[in-house]
């Protein structure tokens, strides 16, 4: 399993250029992250240090398998490309923390640990990203899953305008009844606050994410 | 596993980078006055450092607003800050947020649409290049041309070196 992970993570990185949601700031901002999908609900806060890497707390509750993880996480930006009209981004992510199970899981509580990767490139009108995460919780849990997500924005708004992007993620969890999970979302953007509403049409279960820098 | 790594390796190729259409700004919006998008051709003077595309786009120049009105009448200096890889209100935010945290910033302004952040200073301030090329890579970002006084208000041919 690890190592199919680390040719997962290997693929990710040899793609060089997709992902998602800007994990690092600027330099001493705060970011507030929540993001409820099919499988789990999280809260994400990090601050800034560098331009290239963000500390942070993450908090999730997975609601397949029953176990909430608590930890810090640390992202760091590896590279980021710039054009006139385009951004691109490629991150590694881990944590580290307590997961303990809840609910049907009475595994009680484990050390557990994360690692990632995420990728991104996006102009004003065409997004992709993919990511992919290993998670290990002894007992509790231990799941692989990666993502990717595509999105269009039917108008370029300016600075301040509300932006709205139509999105599709497709999700890979190869633990779950549905592995493939497919989420059409609307995105909504403006000035600091992102708004994410979707919903699975794989299971039934809705996407809701919202970010607000500070 | 066999069906993780194809899944992956389709993800992967589905998400390989497309190009970016050059020149992709039609919109425009209204709550603040370019003086002129269609200026001279534009004048890049890169920074060589950075993993960045050429760029081509014309001379933005200050964007006005009312902030950055009354920092113009009260005698400050204008300048214009073509900036590499802005696409959303995020950059925007991050830009404002470094610059105005600074003392001799009096209003700033970043337009997704020219790409370009418009600052002026206060009066009798200065804020040199290399600081500016400094605080925009704080943000996140990086330099392409920086435009001074006539230069940022008119458009012109004395865009400083960014690197």
């Amino acid at each position: 399993m690890t190592r199919s992970l680390a040719v997962i993570a290997a693929l990710a990185i040899w793609t060089i250029g997709n992902a998602e949601a800007r994990p690092v700031s600027y330099e001493g901002g705060w970011t507030v992250i929540e993001e409820t999908d099919r499988q789990s609900t999280s809260a994400w806060v990090h601050y800034t240090l560098t331009p290239t890497f963000s500390l942070g707390w993450r908090s999730e509750w997975d609601r397949r398998q029953d176990f909430v993880f608590n930890g810090p996480q640390a992202t760091y930006l590896v590279n980021r490309w710039f054009g006139e009209n385009y951004q691109a981004n490629i991150y590694v992510f881990g944590g580290a923390g307590v997961a303990t199970g809840v609910a049907e899981n009475d595994a009680g509580s484990r050390a557990a640990a994360f690692v990632g990767v995420l990728a991104d490139w996006e102009t004003r009108r065409w997004f992709a990203s993919y990511r992919a995460r290993l998670f290990e919780a002894g007992g509790v849990d231990s799941s692989t899953f990666h993502a990717a997500r595509f999105g269009f924005a039917p108008y370029e708004g300016d600075t301040g305008d509300l932006h709205t992007w139509l999105m599709v993620e497709i999700d890979h969890r190869p633990d779950n009844p549905d592995p493939v999970g497919v989420t059409p979302l609307v995105r909504f953007f403006k000035g600091s606050a992102l708004l994410e509403l979707g919903w699975s049409v794989t299971d039934d279960q809705p996407l809701a994410n919202f970010t607000y820098r500070f | 596993m066999t069906k993780t790594l194809i899944l992956a390796f389709a993800f992967a190729a589905l998400a390989y980078p497309a190009v970016a259409s050059p020149n992709d700004h039609q919109h425009h919006d209204e709550n603040h006055d370019h003086l002129a998008h269609d200026h001279e051709e534009g004048h890049r003077h890169q920074d060589d450092t950075l993993d960045d595309a050429p760029t081509d786009r014309s001379a933005a120049i200050l964007t006005r607003t009312a902030e950055i009105d009354a920092a113009l009448a009260a005698g400050g200096e204008p300048i214009v800050i073509d900036i590499l890889g802005v696409v959303c209100d995020f950059c925007a935010k991050a830009m404002n947020k470094t610059f105005s945290k600074r003392a001799e910033v009096a209003s700033t302004y970043v337009d997704l649409d020219t790409k370009a952040l418009s600052l002026v200073l206060r009066p009798e301030a200065t804020l040199g290049d290399e600081m500016i090329t400094t605080l925009v890579k704080k943000a996140g970002y990086r330099t392409a041309a920086i435009r001074r006084g006539e230069a940022a208000l008119r458009g012109g041919d004395n865009a400083d070196d960014a690197s």
